[in-house]
């Protein structure tokens, strides 16, 4: 295990040598946190209301820095392994001792991590400027930190499958740009769940993306206990789900590697 | 008035070209096509859930949000669709790439941008297109001023590319900052603008010039103003011309890269 420890410590190592380049991404967290503010500060004004879908707008504001700071944090996972496929060099990491959707696993999260801590800490001052510090619970943020790595493994499960589609499609980068505009609507990165119509919510609170994106942010800004029980919940399930189909999906697709030497 | 039809003869034969090209990657442009259109649906949709829990937003309701992202989308594919390279300038510039693009008989610029045209832009162009005439419903009037407009957005946002892309003679590796500016400029455009006020406002009819996508051309739509559509084209003209002077501003700073280059 400690060999992907590593690899994972490597990756925000090499990452910290672009680390002007993480900043110059904080740029546009900048801007969309600034918009959506205005956009919510219209719209409490204009509904008379002190609470939306039961945050006030500090804790609105807030809650889009989580959600924007996980979105954001996302390393390229599909297209990695999209290049590896196509490129060939998936048959260069099978000779090494070490197992190829784990090391993609460790290299990307490290390199998550350190965007996700990056983004956050500008989001947070940025939300320090507009809106001024959340009532943070203790009990709240400790779970938060238990949701956030469940949430960023279950999006690299389902970031791999798309990768490994690459052994059957000519192009996987439509598949990849769907998913990530799924994960932002029906995930909740833009809207909270609770402003969805009463139907959707329903189907909502069950599929894998509140899991990545609303129950993190959620339990960051309320600190609810049930809720956090029901994500971890539902991230566990959902993990395990697509460990299961990447197992047969990945099996399936070594059969399909040819390589020879040269 | 003969270099105006000899270059949109140009222009003609390198869309002809490129589609070409695209095509013979048909899956790959095909899927690229479908999924620009359905990224772009998903946005739709969340307006349209964000106005059924909300009405109106400073006097603007969920028919103006589309006809803002039709707009928006539509312009933007068109710019690219065309004009591709605007958005790989900044890398053509730090690479040295410009070399081969100097040797030909013809103005740099608008021959460098011909020379390819984004896949995904299709999907963009048609989306505007297609959701401004289902969801909107125009009569014949507010379609063509609506198709007019797409053109001023999308002289605006080459401009604006050019203006971006070009900071790479000054700065060197501009690609981040470019990008970031890019999309700092369609974020803004894509939302409502009655959202903005105060120096902000100054800033998006300036810098980041997105009230000339978001604010005068739905406005202009709106109430059929010819007045408006005019400032439109106006404030696209301007940032056109702002790009050009910053890009043949740059191009004195130009230092050849020795590449050696193949262009079929």
């Amino acid at each position: 295990m400690s060999k992907y420890f590593y690899i994972a410590l490597t990756s925000i190592r090499s990452k910290l040598a672009y680390f002007r380049e993480i900043g110059s991404k904080t740029i546009f967290l900048f801007v969309v946190l600034y918009i959506f503010l205005c956009l919510w500060r219209v719209t409490f004004a204009e509904t008379n209301q002190t609470t939306l879908g039961g945050l006030s707008l500090k804790q609105m504001l807030w809650y889009l820095v989580v959600t924007e700071s996980i979105i954001m944090s996302l390393p390229p996972i599909a297209t990695l392994v999209d290049q590896d496929v196509r490129t060939g060099t998936l048959a260069m990491q099978l000779v090494r001792p070490m197992s190829y959707p784990l090391n993609m696993l460790a290299s990307t999260s490290g390199e998550r991590v350190l965007s996700f801590v990056i983004n956050f800490i500008v989001g947070s001052i940025i939300a320090l400027m507009f809106v001024g510090p959340l009532d943070l619970q203790f009990q709240g943020f400790v779970m938060f930190l238990l949701l956030l790595p469940l949430s960023f493994a279950l999006d690299f499960t389902i970031y791999f499958l798309i990768g490994l589609a690459a052994f059957w499609l000519e192009d996987t980068t439509g598949l990849t740009l769907i998913y990530s505009r799924m994960t932002m609507i029906l995930g909740g990165m833009l809207i909270p769940l609770e402003l969805f119509p009463e139907g959707w919510q329903q189907v909502l609170r069950i599929l894998p993306f509140s899991a990545i994106v609303y129950g993190p942010a959620r339990i960051f800004v309320t600190g609810d206990l049930s809720l956090f029980l029901s994500i971890l919940a539902q991230q566990f399930v959902a993990i395990l789900l697509f460990t299961f189909v990447i197992c047969i999906v990945y099996n399936t697709a070594l059969k399909r590697v040819f390589s020879h030497g040269g | 008035m003969n270099w105006l039809t000899s270059y949109l003869n140009l222009a003609g034969a390198y869309i002809k070209i490129n589609t070409k090209s695209l095509l013979a990657y048909r899956g790959a442009f095909i899927s690229q096509m479908v999924a620009m259109f359905i990224n772009d649906f998903v946005w739709i949709a969340f307006w349209c859930l964000f106005f059924t829990r909300f009405p109106v937003v400073k006097g603007w309701g969920v028919n103006d949000v589309i006809t803002l992202w039709a707009i928006a989308a539509s312009g933007f594919g068109l710019a690219h669709m065309v004009m591709g390279n605007a958005l790989m300038l900044p890398g053509i510039i730090m690479k040295g790439e410009l070399d081969s693009w100097l040797l030909y008989p013809r103005a740099v610029l608008p021959h460098l941008l011909l020379g390819r045209s984004s896949a995904s832009s299709w999907g963009d162009a048609l989306f505007g297109i297609v959701v401004y005439a289902v969801f909107v419903k125009p009569d014949l009037p507010h379609f063509c001023l609506f198709l007019a407009l797409i053109c001023s957005v999308a002289v605006l946002f080459v401009g604006f590319s050019v203006f971006t892309g070009s900071l790479a003679f000054f700065m060197g590796s501009a690609d981040s900052v470019s990008t970031q500016l890019r999309i700092a400029m369609i974020t803004f455009s894509t939302y409502p603008s009655p959202i903005f006020q105060g120096f902000v406002k100054i800033l998006l009819f300036t810098l980041i010039p997105a009230m000339f996508v978001s604010h005068l051309p739905v406005s202009a739509l709106r109430h059929m103003s010819m007045t408006e559509a005019l400032y439109s084209f106006a404030g696209a003209l301007a940032v056109l011309i702002a790009g050009v002077i910053m890009f043949y501003t740059g191009l004195g700073r130009y230092e050849s890269g020795n590449l050696m280059e193949m262009r079929g």
